[in-house]
Order: structure tokens, then C-alpha cells, then sequence
């Protein structure tokens, strides 16, 4: 299971994190940046993540941190500084999931003469192992995988994502997306069970 | 508790996102019956091969977007702005010229608003109907910043100021109207990198005019700003087969510093499969680091017949 980063980093820096905010809000540059440097690694992985794609993960840090940066002012205080960020991220994210649904598109894939290249299998620098069978098996599972998160609604892509790979509790979830801990957990089901029928000959 | 109700509880279980009673219940099902224990071992074999997708970032993606954001926010991204329809631009040094285009068009569709400021050293706080002051058209309403160019006393006790003053106007009008374009092409130019993101992204579905085609050209191969190259080659996307367009795009595959612009680059120029890139494409092989970069390289060539060397 995955750790959960950037919440334990949010928990963690709380006092220096709110003089941060504070000091931003005041309008002390560097301590924005001291703030963006303390979460926009969590961020970056979760769009990419999310959206496999270099230019849209960049596209989604670019405008969750500028609309932070917008919005700073109107922050009370009255829910954590990562969840606050969190619900704008995760919306942006949606926003593009959406949009990829309606456009069937995926811009990790891209098509050759040569038939499909995955340009993320690009930065896999470990791609070649040892063993061929195992290597192609793996190969694979990875593209039964890519297919079985496509298969998933945008809403239980993320739940699916901030649970299993960030590590967040459901709780939380519920909080940044703006609905219950109990839909959130219908979400996770729902989006495991997706999971398990595809990937059902692999585990 | 009955298999049924439990195999619904598996996921939340594993992730342990149960009440604490409801828990003991499961566990206590889990160790009396073996097809529920299956099938808690199947959740557990998914979840682990899903662990076997991770996604790496590219090296100075991190970087590249932080510079981005800094720069978009020292170049003056409007802090708590209320929304101002599709976009809204500030121009340095472009006063007076536009001044009645107010009037001319009525904003219909895309409409395009442009505020037009001159950012200058210094705001004279000039107040009018102080004695002896001359210069007309002064009034507390108006905007003026202006940099005070000469100061010469005579013999009188008066005193000479010369100083270039700007009023800020508001233009809208429709994308395709050519003074909005004119508007758009020199804030192209401008210092501000948020003000040059905007225009770029506004000019970009106009390349087919050859003037906007040539800003495009000029912002992809010497903007600093990363968003702006990166918007500007959005636009020349179906110019590419272009001679002047594929020229440029291959010195900026060869000179670019920003990953995200030379992979788009790459696949610009690589889907064409033109001869006359063979070199360049040779040149990458030989000095990227990217390695999608490289690869989409290689394989062209291959592609191509020609060597992957330059040997």
C-alpha cells in the first residue's frame, strides 16, 4: 500500500506550514514558494499519475498552484492547508479525466506506423530485465492495468488513486471531492470490483 | 455474518477503511471460512500487482514547472482578480492609438478585451488646477503613469517639465478583427510573461495567416517562457510540412532546454518522415539526453533507411 506522503508531510509541518500560509498570505514571496516546494512533488505525482502524460500533469501543476496563489487570501483556515490544495487539484484532474472520456482519448499511448508506443514505457529506464518471460508478462499486466484504470469513471479513477497509490484515507477523500466518506467508499468498491474483473486471469 | 455481506467488505477491509467492530466481524468470518480467506488473498495479489505501475517523472519536469509558476506570478498572474470574461491583458507603452476602437465594435462571440496599461518608473501624482500648471486634460480620473524626462528652471521662478504620459484603454472586439490581432501580436512581444501565455494562446488558432505564423515561429524559437514556446507550437502544429515552420522546429529539437518542448517537437517532425530532417534527426541521436526524445529519433531514421550515426 502506498504511504501516505503528503498527508504525513502536511500533518508533520503543520505549525511551520500555517506561518507559511500566513506569511503568504502577507504577501511574502519566497515563503509562497517555501509553501509550493513543501507539497508540488505529492501534486506532480499525482497528475502524473492520473493523467500519464508530462504536458497535462505540468498544464495541472500550473493552474492548482496559480489558482492557489489567486485564492490564498480567502484560505480560513478551517480544513487542512493539502486538503484545501487537494480539492483544487483533484478537480483540475477531473476536469481533464472528463474530458479525455468524452474525447476517448489517451495521450499516453501514441500511435506509429509501427502500432502503439507507450511514450511513458520512454522514461521506464529499468524497462529491460533480465528475464524476457517475466519482462513480457510484466509488460502486459502493465497494459492490463492502463486499460482496467481507462475502464473506471473519472470519480473512481481518483478515489482509486488517492486511496490505493497516495495512501489518503477515505475520509479525507470524501472531504476534498466534496461528498461523503460513505460515497467514497461506494467509489472504491465499485472501482475495485472494475479492477478485479479485468484483471482477473493476471492476480 | 454471511459470505455475501463480507466479500463486499474485502476492499474496504484490506484498506482498512472498516469501523473498528465491523472489522473483528470480517476477521472473525476470514479465519472460520476459507472461500472468503480466497478471496481476501485475490484483493490482496490485485492490489499488489497493481503496485507494479508506477509512474516515474521525467527528470526536470519538477524544475521546468516550478520555473514556470514563478514565472508566471513575478510576471504579474493577477492575484484574487475577479473574473474578467475569457481573458484580460495588460500592455506596456500602447496608449492612445487604439482610442476609439471602444465605440467601433460591439463585442460579439469571442470576444477579446484588452486593457491596455503603461507600467512606468514612477506615478506623478500630478493634481490639475494647481497654479500655473499648463498641461490640459488632466483629471483625477484618468490613469496617468508617467517618467518625468526633463526638469529645466528659467529665469521667471517657473519652472519646465517634460514627461511622456499614457492613459490606460479598454478595446474589445471580435479574434478576427485585425486591430485586435495587431494588439495581439505586440503583446506577443511583451515583458510580461503571463501577458505573452494569453496572446500566444489567442494567436495560436490564426496561424494561417502568415503574420501570425511568423510571431509563432519567433515565440518558439526565442521565448524564454516554456508555456509560451510550448503554446506557440500547439498553433504551428499543421504548419509543419511548412519549409520555414520545419527549419525552426528543427533548430529548437536541437537548442531547446525544455524536455516537454523538444518531445513535441520530435513528434512534429518525426510524423512526416521528411529526408530533408535526416541530419537533424542524426544530430539528436547523438546528443539528447531525453530518451523519448532519442528514441522517437532512432526510429524514424530507421524508418527512413538512413543511419543512425553520423559516422
Amino acid at each position: 500500500m502506498a504511504h501516505d506522503a503528503a498527508g504525513a508531510v502536511g500533518a508533520r509541518l503543520s505549525p511551520q506550514v500555517d506561518s507559511l500560509i500566513r506569511a503568504a498570505q502577507r504577501g511574502d514571496q519566497e515563503a509562497f514558494e517555501q509553501l509550493v516546494r513543501a507539497y508540488d512533488q505529492s501534486v506532480l505525482r499525482l497528475a502524473m499519475n492520473l493523467l500519464r502524460s508530462p504536458e497535462d500533469a505540468r498544464d495541472v501543476y500550473q493552474e492548482a498552484f496559480l489558482r492557489v496563489y489567486r485564492n490564498l487570501q480567502s484560505f480560513r483556515f478551517d480544513c487542512s492547508f493539502h486538503t484545501w490544495l487537494y480539492r483544487i487539484v483533484t478537480n483540475i484532474c477531473l476536469d481533464q479525466l472528463r474530458k479525455r472520456k468524452v474525447r476517448k482519448e489517451e495521450p499516453a499511448v501514441v500511435e506509429t506506423s509501427e502500432g502503439p508506443i507507450d511514450r511513458m514505457e520512454a522514461f521506464e529506464e529499468d524497462a529491460a530485465e533480465a528475464d524476457p518471460e517475466r519482462s513480457m508478462w510484466n509488460l502486459q499486466l502493465k497494459q492490463k492495468i492502463e486499460g482496467a484504470l481507462q475502464d473506471l469513471t473519472p470519480r473512481e479513477r481518483m478515489v482509486f488513486e488517492l486511496r490505493h497509490y497516495q495512501g489518503l484515507r477515505l475520509r479525507n477523500i470524501g472531504e476534498m471531492l466534496g461528498t461523503t466518506e460513505e460515497a467514497a467508499k461506494n467509489c472504491l468498491f465499485r472501482a475495485t470490483q472494475k479492477m478485479r474483473s479485468v484483471l482477473g486471469d493476471f492476480v | 455474518m454471511t459470505c455475501d455481506s463480507v466479500s463486499k467488505l474485502i476492499p474496504l477491509y484490506f484498506y482498512a477503511e472498516l469501523p473498528p467492530d465491523e472489522e473483528d466481524r470480517v476477521e472473525q468470518h476470514l479465519h472460520e471460512c476459507q472461500a472468503c480467506a480466497r478471496e481476501m488473498e485475490r484483493q490482496r495479489s490485485l492490489a499488489a500487482a497493481l503496485d507494479i505501475r508506477h509512474t516515474e517523472i521525467p527528470p526536470r519536469l519538477l524544475g521546468d514547472c516550478r520555473a514556470d509558476l514563478m514565472a508566471a506570478i513575478q510576471g504579474g498572474a493577477p492575484r484574487r482578480e475577479p473574473a474578467k470574461g475569457p481573458w484580460t491583458l495588460f500592455l506596456e507603452a500602447l496608449g492612445g492609438t487604439f482610442a476609439g476602437m471602444v465605440r467601433v465594435r460591439q463585442p460579439v462571440g469571442a470576444m477579446a478585451l484588452i486593457a491596455l496599461g503603461f507600467v512606468a518608473a514612477r506615478f506623478t501624482g500630478v493634481t490639475p488646477g494647481h497654479s500655473g500648471l499648463t498641461t490640459a486634460g488632466l483629471g483625477p480620473s484618468d490613469e496617468v503613469f508617467s517618467t518625468v524626462r526633463s526638469v529645466q528652471p528659467d529665469n521667471g521662478g517657473r519652472v519646465q517639465i517634460a514627461f511622456d504620459e499614457t492613459h490606460r484603454k479598454v478595446v474589445s472586439g471580435n479574434m478576427d478583427d485585425e486591430n485586435i490581432r495587431r494588439l495581439l501580436l505586440a503583446a506577443a512581444h511583451e515583458q510580461n510573461a503571463a501577458v505573452r501565455v494569453e496572446s500566444v494562446d489567442l494567436l495560436k488558432g490564426q496561424a494561417a495567416e502568415a503574420e501570425v505564423r511568423d510571431a509563432l515561429l519567433n515565440a518558439v524559437a526565442h521565448d524564454s517562457n516554456d508555456g509560451v514556446r510550448l503554446k506557440a507550437l500547439e498553433g504551428l502544429k499543421p504548419f509543419a510540412a511548412d519549409p520555414a515552420v520545419s527549419k525552426t522546429l528543427a533548430q529548437v529539437l536541437l537548442t531547446d532546454h525544455n524536455d516537454a518542448v523538444r518531445m513535441q517537437v520530435v513528434d512534429l517532425l518525426v510524423a512526416r518522415r521528411d529526408d530533408s530532417t535526416v541530419g537533424v534527426l542524426q544530430n539528436v541521436v547523438q546528443r539528447e539526453e531525453n530518451n523519448y526524445v532519442r528514441l522517437k529519433c532512432e526510429k524514424a531514421l530507421k524508418d527512413m533507411n538512413a543511419s543512425i550515426g553520423t559516422f
